[in-house]
């Protein structure tokens, strides 16, 4: 057993933990931070930048947001079931976060959107200059750096294990448990809790959302995102918040592989359910979250996206009808190929090839007359307009040419949101809604600030959430310390 | 060994002039970029991340291949350089798959953590997938080489290190690859060490899920063996010592940690087996019967003057009331720590259960004896036929009292009328009887009730004491029981009434028989615990014998008297838990083996032995340190190939022919040949190895141990 101090100790350190580290640290506070894996930044580390709004880089670009642009559509959005009072503090603190990391020498390639109809909130951080992808991992070290600077103690593969509380309430330290098994006792005055929600604990998942996975959910998991702090916080007296997952749909098992598969199948052409029938504007398919709804809602979660060969053979020539940063390839030469491999591995059912419209929904499980009847009225509309969901006319290509090609869509999760309960300045509240003294949370662990599903037409949320959050409650921490 | 000095960074530093550039820095604590430089590894100076610059020298040079020299001035900062090992992280993602998510060595990458440093996560040149399935066909490990950034670090610890070869290099469609020297890893006679997933430093290859539990620390985890015996013995090197042909050695080693190696080798229930990583290949290692072959073929003894050594006298005394495994085992130790430890056993012998609670041709008595004297030859006194009433005043004349009586008193069914008859004994009863040469009324036919282990152990005994023997039991095929002991006793000649439940014991003053019935199916009520069954209608009978035997467990036969706090089923409890324990409702004094846990085996009553002593070694005014180190260990990291490796079948030991071996006590088996017990030992996968290659460091790694970025 190892005994040490600190003002205030952090559990976990993505980009929540990490931003609270640097304000504790920056307010001259001893901070200790536990970190399980060996690298920090969480799932951070595979995104690309925070949302920011009313920044100079929105300036330059002369993009039109404000905040109060913003949180009026944000509300609007959310219907007014989320805190007000979190939102606009968030939104109002974004800006000059997004300068406080560019002082700690994070540059950003400006601020864009992720895809047409959302809004240029995203400051993609530069990957050597220019828009990369992973960026998140530069601006976590960079936070990392500048609270190591200021005496911040990171210990790795060190997983936080209880946070205890004395007689009066009040936190008065944390267990923790190194890799070798060693026990490490804490005192401590205040903690933030930030480990990311449970986005990898299926059993969590199904517990609190009673989703289950590989049927109504298949995940895209970030190793790791357990659901501890949520679990170690409610043992320590917080409250618990609705959980829910931040949706949007991918083919299961091809995420992984050439991008080309994907990034086709995501073009808004046809896409039907098992009925044969068509369920969305297509031109949603890049609202991850929208489309990620609307084929959770199908038969069986399943929604396939169909394509012919004169697609493909357009797409080659004149390029993708929609691109975006994250699903971004140069060119599609190696699409036929990567789906043939696809189809010849026998644990990979994410797309079906066919010669015939008929086969092609004989071999995905689809209604056959139906999906012959959808093709023909959908091709018709190609001639005139979409009557039915009012696609724009741009995006009507007809499906005649074989062969087929569908892939088959699932939704799937980033991770989870909300969990434990928190007032707008991240202090955790107990079932009476009564602050804890000394606690704060923040990040996902605590979001609940989207309402049923993610706010994607303001992209860079979930990073923007977590950074600001994770300042206020190292603000807060600071504060309450000195006191 | 000379010393040169050299400027890295600015700060002044003095290095071995073996030791390269890389190394000197990373020594003091200035992290430079690798990926393939490995320290158990060749430089290879290919993957260019640790590339700097040096003044007065052109370009930039690779620090893990350049060696220290007097005088050197080095920039790690340089911009060149720092260039170079962007665009090399860049390449890396050429072929890498852009999204992290659902790799499950997220946040364990060295891709991502030396990325991150760098400050490159990838830019948007043309991506280059390699276009590689997963593969999980081979056992153990699986490969998803579309991660593989081409390091080597596998392909070379395969060869360098292991000198296996069972990967390589190759182009596959036009560009390079690494994979497997054949069909597969088994074709390729993998040595299934796990060498090439420990420095694998993307998800590229890996251990499967399962093979390793999660829950325990990473180095103990990766020796499954050792992590699932209770008295943790080091395995593999005891393994390694009889493949070596060293049997002292072996022994030796097993005496870290037990001091009863053979009775473990005859009758341990080796959980040792349920954890080898081998079973994931064939069948596991055949652990304790090699463990055996060591005890019966060791010639020197060279660890006993070791052994037997103990540390400068306390001046405190010990008490331990029962000379069984645990009692004896906790001796052993106390007397090492210096105590003077008296061991008192109600019986004629020590021993306990080893002695007088299994039967003979399990765990000959001598055998037994030969250990327990090298227990006394250290200094521990053994005082047989005393027994102790009460363990509270014992302790007025001790410092501390351990109380190891096990579990010494066999259950009868009370409630089956007619076991009150003079010829109905418990499981017990009978074993001590034959072991310690008391008269017992057995009469012609024996009839034993119960289908666990010691019901086929009361049956061997019987059979061999010339009686005609039925074992009645509720579960088909005495499911209860190991199939071996089982098979072993039928094949003697028991008869076996499996789905049968029994109704009374049939006798006019004498026994005469067992009533019984046919059942299809039977339960435990959770609540009440109480048999609920489902009879066969009209199906009850009587099986003719003259005496019945309860194998139905054993309790401690513990009471108030005893002087310590009991619970209602006669457990010495410890009141601040309320559970038994370690420590007792009386201060000083402590309880440990089958007393506590119920009748367990006999590992876990030794490591039970081992607690025990630690805690009243502390109690007493020690350090509760007991680990000992008997002889040094090397261990070979080349291992080389073995062709046909992964389908070498477990060796099994010959048993003497049925008819034979009844006719007598002796074991039943004379164990593993010489070339069995090699050939047994050869195929040990050594998964110990693994933890002699140096674990991954990230980056942030040197700087939280306090060197500078």
């Amino acid at each position: 057993m190892k005994n040490l101090q600190a003002d205030v100790v952090i559990i976990g350190t993505g980009p929540a933990g990490l931003a609270a580290a640097v304000e504790a640290s920056e307010a001259g506070l001893k901070v200790i931070a536990f970190e399980k894996m060996n690298i920090s930044g969480g799932a951070a580390n595979m995104g690309m930048g925070p949302l920011g709004i009313g920044t100079r880089q929105q300036q330059d670009q002369m993009v039109d947001i404000d905040v109060e642009k913003a949180f009026k559509m944000f509300m609007e959005y959310t219907h007014w079931r989320v805190d007000a009072k979190m939102v606009k503090k968030y939104f109002e603190a974004s800006a000059g976060t997004i300068e406080w990391l560019e002082d700690m020498g994070v540059e950003f390639a400006g601020a864009y959107k992720y895809f047409p109809k959302s809004e240029a909130t995203w400051h993609i951080v530069a990957v050597n200059g220019g828009i990369g992808r992973n960026g998140g991992a530069i601006m976590n070290k960079a936070m990392l750096d500048k609270a190591q600077e200021n005496g911040t103690e990171v210990f790795y593969e060190t997983p936080a294990k209880e946070i205890l509380r004395d007689e009066s309430g009040k936190i008065c330290g944390v267990n923790a448990q190194d890799k070798n098994g060693e026990d490490i006792h804490v005192d401590c005055k205040a903690v933030i809790v930030a480990t990311g929600g449970a986005g990898d604990s299926p059993e969590y998942m199904k517990e609190r959302m009673g989703v289950t996975y590989g049927k109504d959910l298949f995940n895209i998991v970030v190793p790791g995102l357990k659901g501890e702090g949520i679990k170690m916080a409610m043992a320590a007296g917080a409250a618990t918040t609705e959980m829910s997952v931040e949706k949007i749909y991918i083919l299961p098992f091809s995420d992984m592989g050439v991008q080309s598969v994907p990034v086709v199948f995501m073009q808004p052409n046809l896409m039907v359910n098992i009925d044969g029938k068509r369920f969305i504007n297509e031109e949603q398919m890049q609202n991850t979250t929208f489309t990620g709804n609307a084929i959770t809602i199908q038969k069986g979660a399943i929604g396939f996206s169909i394509i012919d060969s004169s697609i493909i053979k357009t797409y080659k020539k004149k390029g993708l009808d929609v691109v975006n940063f994250v699903h971004h390839v140069s060119d599609i030469d190696d699409f036929e190929q990567a789906c043939q491999d696809i189809v010849d591995d026998p644990n990979n059912p994410d797309v079906v090839i066919a010669d015939t419209l008929e086969e092609l929904a004989e071999k995905c499980g689809i209604n056959v007359e139906n999906f012959l009847e959808t093709v023909e009225e959908y091709n018709d509309m190609c001639d005139s307009e979409d009557k039915q969901f009012y696609k724009p006319s741009k995006y009507m290509k007809p499906i005649k040419k074989g062969p087929f090609y569908a892939g088959l869509f699932r939704p799937s999760g980033y991770g989870t949101l909300g969990g434990i309960k928190i007032n707008e300045n991240c202090e955790v509240l107990d079932d009476d809604w009564n602050v804890i003294p000394g606690f704060f949370a923040a990040g996902t662990d605590t979001c609940t600030i989207y309402g049923d599903s993610y706010m994607f037409l303001l992209p860079g949320n979930t990073m923007g959430y977590c950074l600001n959050t994770g300042r206020f409650a190292g603000q807060g921490a600071a504060d309450y310390c000195e006191e | 060994m000379a010393n040169v000095n050299l400027i890295i960074d600015g700060r002044k530093i003095s290095a071995d002039e073996n030791q390269t550039v890389l190394e000197a820095a990373l020594k003091n604590g200035i992290y430079i970029p690798h990926l393939c430089y490995h320290e158990n590894l060749k430089p290879n100076g290919g993957c260019r991340l640790c590339v700097v610059k040096q003044e007065g020298v052109d370009g930039v040079i690779t620090s893990c291949s350049v060696k220290v020299k007097e005088g050197m001035v080095i920039n790690t900062k340089d911009e060149l350089a720092e260039n170079i090992r962007k665009l090399t992280c860049d390449f890396m993602f050429k072929t890498h798959p852009s999204e992290c998510s659902g790799c499950p060595k997220y946040g364990k990458c060295q891709l991502a953590s030396i990325s991150q440093y760098v400050g490159d996560t990838g830019r948007n040149l043309r991506e280059l997938k390699i276009r590689a399935a997963g593969d999980e066909t081979n056992p153990l490990m699986l490969h998803e080489m579309y991660r593989c950034i081409l390091c080597g670090r596998c392909v070379r610890v395969c060869n360098e290190l292991r000198g296996v070869g069972a990967l390589k290099f190759a182009k596959v469609d036009g560009r390079m690859r690494v994979v497997i020297d054949g069909n597969s890893l088994k074709e390729a006679d993998c040595r299934f060490c796990g060498a090439c997933v420990e420095v694998c430093p993307t998800g590229s290859i890996r251990d499967k899920v399962g093979v390793f539990r999660e829950d325990l620390p990473k180095e103990v985890a990766q020796i499954p063996c050792q992590a699932e015996c209770p008295a943790h013995i080091d395995i593999p090197a005891y393994l390694r010592a009889v493949k070596e042909g060293d049997c002292d050695k072996a022994i030796a080693i097993i005496r870290e940690k037990v001091p009863f190696p053979h009775a473990l080798g005859l009758v341990c229930n080796n959980r040792c087996e349920d954890g080898c990583k081998r079973k994931g290949l064939n069948s596991p290692v055949s652990i304790r019967n090699l463990k055996r072959y060591a005890a019966e073929h060791e010639e020197n003894k060279f660890w006993k003057e070791t052994y037997i050594k103990t540390a400068e006298r306390t001046g405190k005394k010990v008490a331990v009331i029962g000379a069984g495994a645990c009692g004896l085992t906790a001796a052993y130790y106390l007397n090492k720590k210096g105590h003077d430890v008296v061991v008192m056993e109600s019986k004629k012998i020590p021993g306990g259960h080893m002695t007088s609670g299994m039967p003979e041709y399990r765990i000959p008595t001598q055998a037994v004896l030969d250990e327990i004297k090298v227990i006394e030859e250290s200094g521990v006194r053994i005082i047989c036929n005393h027994p102790i009433s009460n363990a509270a005043e014992l302790k007025k004349d001790y410092d501390a009292v351990l109380v190891a009586i096990g579990t010494s008193v066999g259950k009868k069914l009370d409630y089956l009328p007619g076991s009150n008859l003079p010829q109905v004994y418990s499981a017990l009863e009978v074993l001590q009887a034959q072991r310690l040469g008391m008269d017992i009324e057995l009469g012609d036919t024996v009839n034993i009730i119960g289908g666990g282990n010691v019901a086929f152990d009361v049956a061997g005994t019987a059979l061999r004491m010339g009686k005609k023997v039925n074992v009645i039991c509720l579960e088909k095929d005495a499911s209860q029981a190991s199939e071996e002991e089982r098979d072993a006793a039928l094949a003697e000649g028991a008869v076996l009434y499996d789905s049968h439940s029994n109704e009374e014991i049939v006798g006019d003053g004498n026994v005469t028989g067992l009533k019984v019935h046919k059942i299809t199916n039977f339960y435990f009520d959770s609540e009440t615990r109480a048999l609920v069954e489902e009879a066969v209608p009209d199906s009850t009978y009587v099986i003719l014998c003259d005496s019945i035997v309860f194998a139905a467990g054993q309790v401690t036969g513990l009471t108030e008297t005893f002087g310590i706090e009991l619970n209602k089923f006669g457990y010495p409890i410890n009141p601040e838990t309320g559970k038994s324990g370690y420590k007792t409702s009386v201060e000083g004094i402590f309880s440990a083996g089958d007393v506590i846990t119920g009748t367990k085996f006999l590992i876990d009553a030794i490591a039970g032995g081992r607690e025990v002593a630690s805690l009243m070694d502390q109690y007493l005014g020690g350090d509760g340190a007991i680990e000992e180190t008997l002889t040094e260990r090397e261990a070979e990291p080349y291992i080389g190939k073995v062709e046909g490796f992964a389908d070498i079948e477990r060796n099994e030991m010959a048993l003497r022919e049925a008819a034979t071996r009844v006719c007598d006590f002796d074991l039943i088996s004379s164990g593993f040949t010489c070339e069995q017990a090699l050939c047994e030992s050869g195929r040990c996968l050594q998964c110990d190895l693994r933890n002699q290659i140096a674990p991954q460091k990230f980056w942030n790694d040197f700087v939280s141990e306090g060197g500078e970025q």
